[in-house]
């Protein structure tokens, strides 16, 4: 149990450092002066130090939404898979319910865009609204067939089940729904060819419309829910399409996960510091990708057994 | 006469848990109607009719109350008849539903030798001897889905379900669409038992075809009322995916999984139920107090109208089926029974059902959009007409209605342990499995999917959690003493409007835009530009129109179909003398040219100068020149 509330407390701990770890290696790259590792917690800390601005347009949603869109997202990490030997884990709560948990966040993340009467808010709502919409087919193709090599449909108990016995006959739809599931990791999060979480320009920006108009602490919150939902997927990603590691002790098997982690970081920056951002209406091909790769993924496991 | 057995008790339950919240409403509702007599002798005898449908004993029965049903929400459409549209609202839903009464009531002559006054039990054995079952199935489901409003047999619903008022939608959408579904329960089960696999597959795919075709209409509707019509549409979908599974696991011999199924479509009918009743009263409340239907006129009513705006944000978060909500338990059995599909043993079923998952995955994240839509377009943000801005609270029965059926939809996310015990028997009563046990096998805490390695859900759980979460974080807030500031909007230094904020057409842009194959939208764009600028305007107006598809391609070009078929009979039918012994002389030439052909006598070269005089012969004499 100490394990289990410990690791949780790690990840929401590290979660800011991930994201500033993107952004480090791709100012990297494109010989900038990179940021500190840090700077995640320097904005924390300044918002959180900050006062308050609450728009007079705005009603009872504002006040509450931050805080609606963090707990879900929250809740998901108590139901994670364990990243380390002999933790505690949620092994009943299917991967239905982690979506519908990540959907309830981005609902109220809506709702909070258009609380403001602004009209960027709206854009990025309308937006959000078009791409959450079509990632959801496909995320729940990718997890039933991720949950049928696992031989379980609770998210804890895949994990357990894939580190312990891979599915070696399975490598072909384990690699398919793998690559659907990354561009899901992409497009949920708001990284580069979907949306630019760097950039305040009104023709691309999506997540970053949708907060314009809140501040402070509001901000620090929603700030912080968005890195945890990167964390979230990352370490999804991390237990259920790199299943290793895990029968290690403890300090080995935690190193293990921060590298994957890591790994997971390096491979999103540099497909970001190679790609330009899509087009908002050119954003569903790559989701349509997602949704032929998981159908290809079950089919394969279906028809070929491979 | 009448007949009150589990199955009828389940569907009753439904009607009251409808019905005494909507009283409640309707009351409150009442001064703003002129005809009051008609319109409650109509209310009562509809709700009386519900009643009668669900206890009759034999088909006589039945189809009167049915019928009586139907008479009586045709005239609660009329209550208002104000203007065109509600008449062809009225006049096409009369059509259609006795459209479907024609084919019950022949369901019935055939399974009843010509005597319908059989109790249900006299009826099988007819039924078991009729040499085509799937003719009665088709006349069965022809009959009752035109009442349902699954695709292609919907198109009569969102016209006519915003035409009624509001506590007769609320009504009607939420209660009288499920009465149908009673009749599914009702004759496939007790008649037309044992069901081929092809039946249950039909069912499926009706289902996810209405499920996605309904919610991609409501995307594209700003009329709030039409709106909720359509979801109508995609619930009715989603409970038939679950029918239509049940149905498939029965004829594999899977009964838990089918028992499963069917807990799943009943628990899903309660909870569209709830929700859309809900929704319809919370529509009725904002269009009593600000005289429109069309969501561009609302805006920042959760200032003036929190009650209705609490309401509703309770009944569109279980609408989009989020969790914790009971919308989300229902389907999330639906998908645990669509994901047990890995258990058949038909490849081609096994590849088919993917689809249909994919089909309710994507109803769930565009119903998801469209409840943004909904609820921030007409609750958040700056009012958008001097209507918005004057609407206040509704009067306190309207209040008690929506609270109590706010009460219903919680009830079923709190209790839904209980619910299910409560379907589980109904299903045992009709023979199949008991899963009960299977479902909630370590008490009420985790709900359990019956199939192997199937996944787990712990509603009650996962409520706690959120609440003591999101409490925690906002007692966190308040000792931190922030200190907070009011002011105006930023938005980039933009000035901030009523006009500058994103209307419904335009959140719904980016899905318009990608569905436009299905949408076909007509745009008009009106822009009265100044003088030797293209891009200076003084005054610029944009519409959008949808019209569906399916009533274009099935209706329209039916009706355009018969135009020109008449058109020609008639012009065949008149012509001159001369003209019909031309015919015939170019039949007689057909005949003896075409002899050559049976007798192996062809060559190319005859047949291509016996063509050019065939032509010949018809330019002059059958068309004949141009006058």
């Amino acid at each position: 149990m100490i394990l289990y509330l410990s690791t949780i407390i790690l990840l929401v701990v590290i979660s800011p450092l991930l994201l500033s770890f993107i952004t480090q290696i791709k100012m990297f790259i494109t010989f900038k002066k990179p940021i500190s590792i840090f700077q995640g917690y320097r904005n924390f800390s300044k918002l959180m130090s900050k006062e308050t601005i609450i728009s007079e347009e705005t009603s009872a949603v504002t006040r509450v939404a931050p805080f609606l869109i963090l707990s879900p997202l929250l809740t998901v990490l108590f139901l994670l898979p364990p990243i380390v030997k002999g933790a505690y884990y949620v092994s009943f709560v299917d991967a239905f319910t982690i979506t519908g948990l990540i959907s309830l966040s981005t609902f109220f993340l809506m709702l909070l865009g258009l609380d403001s009467a602004s009209s960027f808010g709206g854009m990025g709502s309308s937006r959000e609204a078009f791409i959450s919409a079509l990632v959801e087919p496909a995320m729940i193709l990718t997890v039933f067939s991720v949950s049928m090599m696992a031989g379980n449909l609770g998210i804890g108990q895949a994990g357990v089940n894939l580190a312990s016995s891979f599915p070696q006959k399975h490598m072909a739809s384990f690699l398919f729904s793998a690559i659907s599931f990354f561009i899901l990791l992409i497009a949920e999060n708001g990284r580069i060819p979907v949306d630019n979480p760097q950039t305040h320009l009104e023709v691309t920006m999506i997540h970053e419309a949708m907060i314009l108009d809140i501040t402070g602490v509001y901000l620090a919150i929603v700030e912080m829910a968005s890195s945890i939902k990167f964390i979230i997927f990352a370490s999804l990603f991390a237990s259920l399409f790199m299943p290793f590691g895990l029968q290690f002790s403890v300090p080995i098997a935690l190193m293990i996960f921060i590298a994957k982690l890591l790994i997971i970081c390096i491979a999103i920056a540099l497909l970001e510091a190679s790609t330009a951002k899509l087009r908002l209406f050119k954003v569903p091909n790559l989701l349509g990708i997602s949704i032929v790769f998981a159908f290809l993924s079950l089919i394969t496991f279906y028809v070929l057994g491979a | 006469m009448f007949l009150f057995d589990t199955l009828s008790a389940v569907f009753t339950v439904l009607i009251l848990l409808g019905i005494v919240p909507n009283l409640f409403y309707a009351f409150g509702y009442l001064p703003h109607i002129k005809r009051k007599t008609h319109y409650l002798i109509h209310y009562f005898g509809f709700i009386l009719s519900m009643i009668g449908v669900v206890i009759s004993a034999n088909a006589l029965v039945f189809l009167f109350f049915w019928e009586l049903m139907s008479l009586t929400s045709w005239q609660l459409i009329l209550t208002e008849p104000k203007d065109k549209e509600n008449l062809f609202a009225a006049r096409f839903y009369f059509f259609m539903t006795h459209l479907g009464f024609v084919c019950l009531l022949l369901f019935f002559l055939i399974i009843s030798n010509g005597d319908i006054n059989q109790s249900f039990s006299a009826l099988k054995v007819i039924a078991s001897h009729f040499a085509y079952p799937t003719l009665l199935f088709f006349f069965l489901i022809f009959g009752l889905l035109s009442k349902a409003g699954a695709v292609p047999l919907h198109v009569w619903l969102p016209y006519a379900h915003p035409q009624a008022p509001s506590p007769v939608s609320a009504l009607m959408s939420g209660v009288m669409l499920k009465i149908a579904l009673y009749g599914l329960f009702r004759f496939l089960f007790d008649i037309l038992y044992p069901w081929p696999l092809q039946w249950g597959v039909v069912i499926l795919i009706i289902g996810a075809i209405s499920s996605l075709v309904g919610v991609l209409y409501a995307l594209s509707e700003h009329d709030i009322k039409a709106l909720l019509a359509n979801h109508s549409i995609e619930n009715i979908g989603i409970i038939l995916i679950a029918f239509g599974m049940g149905m498939i696991f029965d004829t594999l011999h899977l009964p838990l999984l089918s028992a499963f199924a069917f807990i799943a479509a009943l628990f899903h009918i309660f909870n569209h139920m709830s929700f859309k009743s809900l929704l319809f009263m919370g529509a009725g409340s904002v269009l009593h107090q600000t005289n429109t239907k069309n969501m561009e006129k609302y805006g920042g009513l959760i200032k003036t109208m929190p009650i209705t705006a609490i309401t509703f944000l309770i009944a569109a978060i279980s609408i989009s089926a989020l969790p914790p909500s009971n919308g989300f338990l229902s389907e999330w059995m639906i998908f645990q029974s669509l994901l047990s599909s890995s258990h058949i043993n038909i490849m081609t079923l096994k590849l088919t059902i993917p689809f249909a998952i994919f089909a309710l995955a994507l109803t769930g994240g565009l119903a998801i959009a469209c409840f943004v839509k909904a609820y921030g377009i007409t609750f958040l943000g700056l009012h958008r007409s001097t209507n918005a801005k004057h609407a206040t609270e509704v009067n306190s029965l309207m209040k008690t209605g929506m609270i109590l059926m706010a009460l219903v939809v919680i009830s079923l996310m709190l209790l839904a342990p209980i619910y299910i015990h409560y379907f589980s028997n109904t299903l045992i009563s009709l023979g199949k499995a008991d899963v009960y046990h299977k479902i909630f096998p370590h008490g009420i805490w985790q709900m359990h999917s019956v199939g192997v390695n199937g996944g787990v859900v712990s509603p009650l759980i996962l409520l706690i959690a959120l609440l003591g979460i999101t409490f925690l974080l906002i007692f966190a807030y308040k000792a931190l003493h922030v200190k907070e500031r009011i002011y105006k909007t930023w938005a980039c230094g933009y000035r901030t409007s009523s006009r500058t904020q994103y209307s419904s057409t335009g959140f719904a842009g980016p899905i318009r835009r990608f569905f436009t194959w299905l949408y076909k939208p007509q745009e008009h764009l009106n822009t009265e530009k100044v003088k030797g600028h293209n891009t200076i305007f003084t005054s610029s107006h944009y519409a959008v129109h949808v019209k569906p598809l399916f009533e274009v391609s099935l209706y329209t070009s039916l009706v355009r179909l018969t135009n020109i078929t008449s058109y020609w009979v008639y012009r065949f039918a008149h012509f001159e003398q001369r003209r019909y012994v031309a015919i015939i002389f170019n039949l007689l030439l057909m005949v003896l040219f075409s002899y050559r052909i049976f007798s192996h006598q062809f060559s190319w070269a005859t047949f291509a100068i016996e063509t050019v005089v065939m032509i010949m012969t018809i330019k002059i004499l059958v068309i004949g020149d141009k006058k």
